[in-house]
C-alpha cells in the first residue's frame, strides 16, 4: 500500500526527497493529479509524490506557437487558455474522466508522461511530436534541461521524445515547452455505412488517397455506432477540419465520391469525436479496456483473427477503431471462456499481422498489483529493446526510485 | 578543432583489420587505397578533412552486424556515413576509425499505399522516395534542399527538415520505424507501420542522434497525398522588421503556410543575378509564402495573406497564377547557396533558431558583427519557424579568414541562444558546433545526454568526437553521489 503522500511545490523541494529515497532505496510513486493510475502496475511500497502543485503557465506566445508551463498545470487551465487564443494542442489529449472517473481532467505532465493522444494523432502527430523541451530532475536527483523553446531544434539528443510515454520512470518534468497550433475555423464530420470492418478500412484508404484531407477517421461497429447516436450498420466516421470554405468543398467532393454519406454538423461532430477520443463508448463496460496499435490496414485482420480465436461466448467483446483502423479499443474480460487470457491472444495476433502492441489501460480486477501470473499491462519487450530499456532506466534512475516497475519489471 | 587522439595501436593493426573485414564483406567492398579513401575524407563541411583508416561498404544487415560485432570486440571506432552531405561534420572520418558507408543500401523495399508508408534501405536518396510514389499522387514531405543527394538514413540521423517542415514537420514527425544495428552488433527494430511506441520512444531518440547511437539499416517513412493545389506569394519589404511582423501576423491569423521563407538584401540580389527569378532588387527583405491544399482553400487564403502583408506594409506583392510562376518564385530561394557561391570564393552556412519575434534584433546584431569581422553575410531563413541560415562570405586563401568566419559564426550562434533560441535547427551539431554546446547546455545537461549515449555505446566507439565537447568515461558518468547512507549494490554497473 502507498504511504503518506508528499506534494512538493518546487523542483528544489523534491531534490532532498529524492536524495533520501536513494539513500534508503525507498521508491517514489510519482503522479500528477493521479487520473491515470489505472495504467500500468501499481508501484509497490512507495511514497506517493503528487506533482499537482507544480502549476502555472510561464510563457505563452500564440504567434510563436509556443507555450511553456509547469508540468502540474491542470489540463482544464491549458485548454481554456488555448481556446481563448484560438489555438490548441493538436494531438488532442483525451479527457481521462469518462474512462477513469473523478472530476480532474489531469495535468499537462500526466498527458505527456503517458503520451496520451486523440484522433488527430493520425494526421497531426502524438504528444511526443509536440514537446519541444523541458527541465526535470532525473532519478539521480539532478536537475537537467533538454530541447529548447523554439519549434525547430536538433541540438543534442531529443530527450523530449524519451520523456513522453515514460510514465514518470526516468525523470520528473517540471517546466515543459510545447508547440501549439491554430484551432481549425470549423470541424464537421461525414459518416458512411460499411458492410464490415475490412470494407470500412478500404473506404478510409480510398479517402486518404484523395486530396480532401481528413483530420481523423474512425470505424464504429453498429453497437458502438448506436451508443454514439448513429443508427444502422457499421459506420465510418471522417472528420474534416479547417477553413470553412475548404471544409464545405471537401465535404461536397467526398459525399459525391462515396455513397450514402451523411453530414454531421459542428455540434454533433464535436460530441462524436469526444466519445471516440475519450473511449467514452466503452467506459461503462465491466471488463478490461485494451488499446491495440497496429498498422491501419491490419485492423480488419487483427479483429477477424481475434474473433476466430474466440469461442462463441466471448465474441461479444465490444470494440471500435480510431486512427484509420490503426488503433483498436476493445473491452475484454481477463480470461477467455476457454481459460486462456485475452492479452496474450491479442499480442500474438498483432505480431502475426505486421506488428504493433497491445496495452491494457484499465482493468476490471483491482487486485492485479504485481502478480506475475496476470498478463502484463505493457507489451513485453523483445530482448534487444529490453536491454536498451534497462540501460536507459539505469542512465536516468540508477537506483530505481522513480515509479519502479510501473511499466515493466524494474522499469 | 581538436579531435580525439587517434589510437596508435589500432592504426598499427591496420593490415590485420583489413584482412578481417575482407572476411565479412567482399574484398572489393573494403576500400584500402589512399585514392579510394580520399573520396570519403570529408562531408559537406569541407573545411575539415581526414583520411579514414579504411572505408567499408556493406550491403546486408548481417554484414553490418558482423562488422559492428568485430569492431566492438576489437575496440575499433566506427563512423557511419550516408551521402556525406552533412553540413556539420557528422560524417567526418577519424584516422583510427572504420568509415561505414551505407551507399549500397540503395533499395526501396516496400511501397504500401494502404498504410501510406514506404520502407526503404537507408542509402536511398530523399527525393527517390517521392519519385517512387508520385505517380500514385503521393509524396514524402520533408524536403531538405540537398534532397537529390542526401540519404534517408542520413535524414534520420540528422532529423533533417526542409522548407515545408513548418506545416509538415521534420523527419522525426514523418518516420514510422527503423531497423538499427547497435555497436555490439545487435539488430533492433523500432516502430513499424503502427503508430507510437507503447514503451520508451527509442525511435524518437534515434532520430537526430547523429550516428552516435546505432547504425540505421532500414527506415519506414510516412507518405502523404499530394495537395491538390499549390500557390505562392512573393512579397518585398523595405525593412526586415516589417517582414518579420508580417510573418507573425499570418500565423496569428490562424494560417500555417506550407512554407514561409525570407531572404535579405544581399541574398535577394545574389539569387537574382544567378537565376533571374524576378525578385525585387531594392527590397530589404523578401518573403516567399506558399499555401497548399484544396483549390478553394488556397485561393481564399491567398486573399487573406495578401491583405495581411499589405496591411503590414509590403512594398511589392506578386501572386503566382501558374505552376511555372510558382516554381520561378522558388528558383531564387532554391539556388540561394550556389548563388552566394558565385559572389564569394567560400562561404559558411550557419543554422541557429530564434524565437521569431527576435528577428529584427538579430538582423541588427548580424550587421554589427559583420562590421566587426569585416566579412559579409547573406541571409536566408525558414522564417515561419525562426530557423536562420546566415551565409558568411570569406576567402579560405586569405590567411586567417576561415578562422574569422568561424568566429563570426560562433558569435551568431551565441546570439541565437542569448535571444532564447538554439544552436542548430536542422543541420546538427557534429564537429562544427560541438565546442559551442556549453553555451546552450550546462555541464549537468550534457552529462545526462552522455549517459544516454552510454546506454547504447558504453565504450564510445560509435562516431566519437562529435556532438559532445568533452568525452566522459561512462563509468565516471555513472558514479552517484548518495548523500546519506551507503550506495546500495556498490558493484553493480551504473550508467
Ligand atoms: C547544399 C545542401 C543543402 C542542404 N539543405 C538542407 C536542408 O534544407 N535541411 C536540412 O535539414 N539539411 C540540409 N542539408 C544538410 C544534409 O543534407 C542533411 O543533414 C542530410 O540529412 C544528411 O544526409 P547524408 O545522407 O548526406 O548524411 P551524411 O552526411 O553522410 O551523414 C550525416 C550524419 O548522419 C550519420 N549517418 C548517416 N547515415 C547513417 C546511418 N545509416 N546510420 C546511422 N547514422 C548515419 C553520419 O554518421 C553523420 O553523423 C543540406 C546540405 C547541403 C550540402
Amino acid at each position: 500500500m502507498t504511504k503518506p503522500s508528499l506534494r512538493p511545490e518546487t523542483l528544489a523541494e523534491i531534490l532532498p526527497i529524492m536524495a533520501e529515497a536513494m539513500a534508503t532505496q525507498q521508491p517514489l510513486a510519482i503522479v500528477g493529479a493521479n487520473t491515470k493510475s489505472a495504467i500500468g502496475y501499481a508501484v509497490a511500497d512507495a511514497t506517493l509524490v503528487q506533482l499537482d502543485r507544480w502549476t502555472g503557465v510561464l510563457d505563452y506566445q500564440p504567434e510563436e506557437l509556443v507555450l511553456t508551463a509547469r508540468a502540474g498545470t491542470p489540463m482544464a487551465e491549458i485548454n481554456d487558455l488555448l481556446e481563448t487564443n484560438h489555438q490548441m494542442l493538436a494531438f488532442e489529449p483525451p479527457d481521462p474522466r469518462p474512462l477513469f472517473g473523478g472530476d480532474h481532467q489531469g495535468t499537462l505532465g500526466g498527458v505527456l508522461a503517458s503520451n496520451a493522444s486523440g484522433p488527430r494523432r493520425l494526421t497531426a502527430g502524438a504528444a511526443r511530436d509536440f514537446l519541444l523541451g523541458f527541465e526535470a530532475a532525473s532519478g539521480r536527483g539532478e536537475r537537467f534541461r533538454a530541447g529548447g523553446k523554439v519549434v525547430k531544434n536538433v541540438t543534442g539528443y531529443d530527450l523530449s521524445k524519451l520523456m513522453v510515454g515514460s510514465f514518470g520512470t526516468l525523470a520528473l518534468m517540471d517546466e515543459v515547452t510545447l508547440k501549439t497550433l491554430p484551432r481549425p475555423e470549423t470541424a464537421i464530420s461525414l459518416t458512411f455505412p460499411a458492410a464490415d470492418f475490412s470494407a470500412a478500412q478500404n473506404m478510409i484508404s480510398a479517402i486518404f488517397a484523395t486530396p480532401y484531407e481528413a483530420s481523423a477517421a474512425a470505424i464504429l461497429p453498429s453497437d458502438m455506432a448506436a451508443k454514439a447516436g448513429l443508427s444502422g450498420d457499421m459506420q465510418v466516421v471522417i472528420r474534416l477540419e479547417g477553413f470553412a470554405v475548404s471544409v464545405a468543398d471537401r465535404a461536397e467532393h467526398l459525399l459525391k465520391a462515396f455513397d450514402q454519406g451523411e453530414k454531421r454538423d459542428e455540434t454533433e461532430s464535436r460530441r462524436l469525436w469526444q466519445d471516440i477520443r475519450d473511449t467514452h463508448l466503452l467506459a461503462d463496460e465491466d471488463a478490461d479496456i485494451w488499446k491495440i496499435s497496429c498498422a491501419p490496414s491490419s485492423g480488419a485482420e487483427v479483429i477477424a483473427s481475434l474473433m476466430a480465436e474466440m469461442t462463441a461466448a466471448d465474441k461479444s467483446c465490444p470494440y471500435y477503431a480510431d486512427w484509420a483502423g490503426g488503433l483498436i479499443w476493445m473491452a475484454a474480460p481477463q480470461y477467455t471462456s476457454a481459460g486462456g487470457n485475452f492479452g496474450d491472444m491479442m499480442r500474438e495476433v498483432v505480431a502475426q499481422h505486421g506488428g504493433g502492441f497491445a496495452m491494457r489501460v484499465r482493468t476490471a480486477d483491482t487486485n492485479q498489483g504485481l502478480n506475475p501470473h496476470v498478463v502484463p499491462p505493457f507489451q513485453p519487450l523483445d530482448a534487444g529493446r529490453l536491454a536498451l530499456h534497462q540501460r536507459i532506466k539505469a542512465a536516468f534512475d540508477p537506483i530505481g526510485i522513480l515509479n519502479p516497475g510501473r511499466m515493466h519489471q524494474g522499469i | 578543432m581538436q579531435m580525439p587522439e587517434p589510437d596508435a595501436s589500432v592504426i598499427a593493426r591496420r593490415e590485420a583489420i583489413l584482412t578481417s573485414l575482407r572476411k565479412i564483406v567482399p574484398a572489393a567492398s573494403v576500400v584500402d587505397s589512399e585514392e579510394g579513401r580520399r573520396a570519403y575524407d570529408a562531408d559537406g563541411l569541407s573545411a575539415y578533412r581526414q583520411l579514414p583508416l579504411v572505408v567499408v561498404l556493406p550491403e546486408t544487415v548481417q554484414q553490418v552486424s558482423d562488422i559492428m560485432r568485430y569492431c566492438h570486440r576489437e575496440g575499433i571506432k566506427v563512423v557511419p556515413r550516408g551521402s556525406g552531405t552533412s553540413l556539420s561534420g557528422g560524417a567526418l572520418p577519424l584516422a583510427d576509425a572504420v568509415l561505414l558507408a551505407m551507399g549500397k543500401f540503395n533499395r526501396i523495399l516496400d511501397i504500401d499505399y494502404a498504410n501510406r508508408c514506404v520502407v526503404a534501405q537507408p542509402g536511398v536518396t530523399n527525393l527517390a522516395i517521392t519519385h517512387a510514389v508520385e505517380d500514385e499522387g503521393f509524396y514524402y514531405a520533408p524536403d531538405p534542399s540537398s534532397q537529390i543527394a542526401c540519404s534517408v538514413g542520413g535524414n534520420v540521423a540528422e532529423n533533417s527538415g526542409g522548407v515545408h517542415c513548418l506545416k509538415y514537420g521534420l523527419t522525426t514527425n514523418n518516420l514510422l520505424g527503423v531497423e538499427m544495428v547497435t555497436m555490439e552488433g545487435e539488430v533492433v527494430r523500432l516502430g513499424g507501420k503502427h503508430l507510437d511506441a507503447g514503451d520508451y520512444d527509442l525511435l524518437g531518440i534515434m532520430t537526430g542522434s547523429e550516428g552516435l547511437l546505432g547504425v540505421i539499416t532500414e527506415v519506414s517513412l510516412r507518405i502523404l497525398q499530394k495537395p491538390a493545389t499549390r500557390r505562392a506569394l512573393l512579397v518585398g519589404f523595405d525593412e526586415t522588421a516589417t517582414a518579420a511582423q508580417a510573418v507573425g501576423d499570418i500565423i496569428a491569423a490562424g494560417i500555417i503556410p506550407a512554407g514561409m521563407e525570407m531572404m535579405d538584401h544581399l541574398a535577394i540580389n545574389a539569387a537574382e543575378d544567378f537565376v533571374h527569378a524576378g525578385y525585387p532588387r531594392d527590397a530589404a527583405a523578401l518573403l516567399i509564402i506558399e499555401l497548399d491544399g484544396p483549390e478553394v482553400e488556397v485561393d481564399a487564403l491567398i486573399g487573406r495573406v495578401d491583405a495581411i502583408v499589405n496591411q503590414a506594409g509590403a512594398s511589392s506583392i506578386k501572386i503566382s497564377m501558374t505552376e511555372e510562376e510558382r516554381m520561378r518564385f522558388w528558383a531564387g530561394r532554391k539556388a540561394a547557396f550556389p548563388a552566394v557561391g558565385r559572389i564569394s570564393p567560400d562561404y559558411l552556412c550557419m543554422d541557429g533558431t530564434i524565437p521569431r519575434r527576435a528577428l529584427p534584433d538579430m538582423m541588427v546584431r548580424m550587421a554589427t558583427l559583420s562590421q566587426k569581422y569585416g566579412l559579409r553575410v547573406a541571409n536566408v531563413f525558414h522564417a515561419g519557424d525562426g530557423n536562420l541560415h546566415p551565409l558568411i562570405l570569406f576567402d579560405a586563401n586569405e590567411p586567417g579568414e576561415l578562422q574569422r568566419a568561424e568566429d563570426f559564426g560562433a558569435d551568431i550562434l551565441r546570439a541565437c541562444v542569448e535571444m532564447g533560441g538554439v544552436l542548430t535547427g536542422e543541420h546538427g551539431v557534429g564537429v562544427e558546433k560541438r565546442d559551442l554546446m556549453p553555451i546552450q547546455f550546462s555541464e549537468d545537461d550534457l552529462k545526462q545526454q552522455q549517459r544516454l549515449k552510454c546506454a547504447f555505446d558504453a565504450n564510445h566507439l560509435l562516431n566519437p568526437g562529435k556532438v559532445f565537447p568533452q568525452l566522459h568515461r561512462c563509468a565516471e558518468l555513472g558514479r552517484l553521489h548518495v548523500h546519506q547512507g551507503k550506495m546500495p549494490f556498490p558493484d553493480l554497473p551504473r550508467f
